[in-house]
């Protein structure tokens, strides 16, 4: 699809990442051993049920995961600014809107319910010594117009004037309004209708490619990664399970458990009888299991080897997957690479 | 078996910079929904499927119209006297994070209701105990893990089966589930249609489904009937497929085109329609309500307000001058 060769996007490179959150039982991973690369240009799509990691994921972007919560290893590379998991104080303030940009979950309920939107917009930009303030006003509007809005009267709006869709659509702006060119946004549309929401996704596809943006969208509905995602990444227990571009992985998915997945999204058309839920629950960070496959205990084609052994990460081509099943799958040999060393974490 | 007729609701909102303001609800809205029966409602945020839910359950007032439950209209009655029949819907909110409460355990939680309905019905302690755990088991929870727990200590999907099986302690007769399965994960949420669908086929309890999310309307029985409303009027009603794979009235095809499209699963319909954007609040009295943002709108339609019917030999009933079917639903990929 559209990969824009705008040389102002640019690329991100999530290495080994690992979050803990401290809780009774100790220092259990959300997130566990992630690689993930944003080529320039693209949207990623980071999908997963509740409690897989993916706003810790998020945060950890911007290196803002807080306690009881830290990162306890990996990197985060993005072009021109550097590993974000080293920066820290000013610098990391800067780079937080100015350099990434970002939507947190909720963030229809994020905006401060006594100040306009006017006025957080510049304190804002006062945070970031933006000396051009009618400026950065000036952009603001164009932007919320440029998304359908009227953008005088929105700046001049408080919170609870604004509808859950109007809200979504400021909380793009701020993410924008600095000249971020990565943007990450956490579920950007839930508890959205579906018009709206497709509204949402439809202005997220115009900007980001008018603007040359690398984004990650991340999400637990794989119809919003399929509609806007070049490429998507399946969540589980905090392991990235499967990744590949967005057509691909669902015409065809190798993870048992985007396999599953898949087979139990309620379709429109169809045999209902055909969908079928995952037997089993997600895990929560108490139940991960420490070793072996995160994913073996709702697998149907779970065999011995995936009670305790790490399974490998194999890349095919575009794709990527981290299954025992696949290494058995002769086709695919492109080049086949065993994730690092994981098995030495002590969790 | 429930039914109602134009049941209107208007909100009246006092203060606010431009004074009182009056919000219409629901403008006239028949239903029926027979015992063990499904009827889906769809629609836009606002369009007032809420309301309609609160007003079954006995939660919210209505202005005009009447409600008829089993034969008994609720107008014949005294308010104190309704309550009863009231009291055999049960609402499932939307919101589970608000519906329990927080200091309680869901023990506790469930152990009220059901102590009350061991009084009824003349059940011994030790039966309140393993209805708890059969509830549970009913919603696929497990209960050694569930019951000492607070709501905090549970996900938002956890706690939506808990809100379902405390809304079954009273053994209702209808179950009002308004966006009961949106906050559960999606590898689960089937598990919960399908324990709606078996609520009805085994205990003969009718559900009515509030949803944003239309595939899943077809989960909890494809005998049932869906609804679709805009700005609290019904604009197309009728069996659950035929609605969502024959749509007639613009509006539903704008709500079914914004569905994503599973790209490399499904290829989307060939005449998607999208709606104009301009939602104004203050609609003229005079046309069609959806006129504003409709695309193949006429000058009849600005003029005179179409009703509920089968105009052009429809299956299902709409509220539309200009009738014609389009594909909008995507369709599976063919497997190459
Ligand atoms: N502050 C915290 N303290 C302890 N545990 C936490 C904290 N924040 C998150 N967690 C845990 O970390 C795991 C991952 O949480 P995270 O919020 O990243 O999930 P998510 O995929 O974004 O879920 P959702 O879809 O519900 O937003 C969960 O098990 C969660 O309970
Ligand atoms: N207590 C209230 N006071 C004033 N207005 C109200 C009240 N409750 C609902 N409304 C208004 O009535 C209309 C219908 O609301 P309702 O909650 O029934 O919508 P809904 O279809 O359930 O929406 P959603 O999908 O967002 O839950 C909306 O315009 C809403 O703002
Ligand atoms: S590694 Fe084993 S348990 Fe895990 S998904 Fe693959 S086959 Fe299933
Ligand atoms: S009556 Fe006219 S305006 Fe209303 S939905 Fe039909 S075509 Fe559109
Ligand atoms: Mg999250
Ligand atoms: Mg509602």
């Amino acid at each position: 699809m559209s990969v824009t060769s705008d040389k102002r996007a640019p690329g991100v490179r999530i290495s080994d990442l690992s979050v803990v959150y401290r809780t009774g039982a100790g220092e259990l991973p959300a997130v566990r051993g992630v690689d993930l690369e944003l080529e320039p240009g693209t949207i990623t799509g980071v999908v997963g049920e509740s409690g897989s990691g993916k706003s810790t994921l998020a945060l950890s972007m911007l290196n803002a995961v807080q306690p009881p919560g830290r990162i306890r290893s990996g990197s985060v590379e993005i072009d021109g600014l550097g590993d974000v998991v080293t920066l820290g104080g000013d610098d990391l303030r800067k780079t937080r809107g100015r350099h990434v940009g970002y939507v947190f979950q909720a963030a229809q309920n994020s905006l401060n319910p006594l100040k306009t939107v006017g006025k957080q917009l510049l304190d804002l930009g006062r945070s970031h010594d933006v000396d051009d303030l009618p400026g950065l006003v000036k952009e603001a509007r164009s932007l919320l117009d440029r998304m359908g809005l009227d953008g005088a009267r929105v700046l001049d709006s408080y919170q609870h004037e604004l509808s859950g869709g109007m809200r979504q659509r400021v909380g793009i702006m701020l993410a924008l309004v600095l000249n971020a060119h990565v943007v990450v946004l956490d579920e950007p549309t839930t508890a959205l209708d579906m018009i709206t929401q497709a509204t949402i996704l439809r202005i997220i596809r115009e900007v980001h490619e008018e603007r040359g943006l690398t984004t990650l969208v991340i999400t637990h509905d794989l119809g919003v990664v399929a509609e806007i995602a070049d490429r998507l990444a399946v969540m589980y227990g905090g392991r990235l399970v499967e990744q590949g571009p967005t057509r691909e992985v669902l015409g065809a998915p190798k993870h048992p458990y985007t396999q599953g997945l898949l087979q139990a999204i309620p379709r429109l058309v169809g045999d209902i009888d055909e969908a079928r839920a995952l037997p089993g629950r997600p895990p929560t960070l108490g139940t991960i299991p420490p070793d072996g496959c995160v994913f073996r205990e709702r697998c149907a084609v779970r065999m011995d080897v995936c009670e305790t052994g790490e399974p490998p990460v194999l890349t095919i081509g575009p794709r990527v997957v981290a299954c025992h099943t696949a290494a058995g799958d002769g086709e695919q040999k492109e080049t086949v690479t065993t994730g690092p060393t994981r098995g030495e974490e002590q969790a | 078996m429930i039914t109602g007729k134009g049941i209107t609701k208007t909100f009246r909102q006092r203060g606010g910079m431009l004074g009182a303001r009056e919000v219409p609800a629901l403008r006239g809205v028949d239903f029926s929904i027979e015992k063990g029966g499904a009827v889906s409602f769809i629609g836009e945020s606002g369009c007032g499927k809420t309301t309609l839910g609160r007003i079954l359950a006995g939660l919210e007032s209505y202005d005009s119209g009447e409600i008829v439950i089993d034969g008994v209209p609720m107008s014949s009655l005294r308010p104190k006297q309704r309550q009863p029949h009231f009291r055999r819907v049960q609402l499932i909110h939307q919101d589970p994070y608000s519906a329990l409460n927080p200091a309680r355990t869901i023990h506790q939680t469930l152990d009220a209701p059901l102590t009350l309905r061991a009084k009824q019905t003349g059940r011994s302690r030790s039966w309140i105990d393993e209805r708890a755990e059969e509830l549970l088991g009913l919603v696929g929870l497990d209960p050694g893990y569930v019951l000492p727990r607070y709501p905090h200590q549970l996900s938002g999907g956890m706690r939506q089966r808990v809100v379902i099986a405390r809304a079954l302690t009273v053994d209702p007769d209808m179950l009002v589930a308004d966006e009961a399965t949106s906050m559960i994960d999606v590898s689960l949420r089937l598990g919960i249609l399908g324990l709606l669908k078996d609520l009805r086929d085994r205990l003969g309890v009718s559900v009515l489904f509030i949803t944003h999310d239309v595939a899943t309307a077809r989960y909890i029985g494809l005998d049932g009937e869906l609804y679709v409303i805009y700005r609290g009027q019904v604009v197309e009603r009728g069996p659950v497929e035929t609605v969502i794979s024959d749509p007639v009235h613009p509006y539903t095809q704008s709500l079914l085109s914004a569905i994503p499209v599973l790209h490399g699963l499904e290829v989307p319909g060939a005449e998607r329609v999208v709606p104009t954007e301009a939602i104004d609040a203050a609609q003229p009295d005079a046309g069609c309500l959806f006129a504003a943002r409709c695309p193949f709108r006429t000058e009849r339609c600005t003029s005179e307000l179409p009703v509920l019917g089968h105009d052009g030999g429809t299956l299902q009933e709409h509220a539309c001058f200009h009738p014609q079917r389009r594909s909008v639903v995507a369709t599976p990929a063919v497997a190459s």
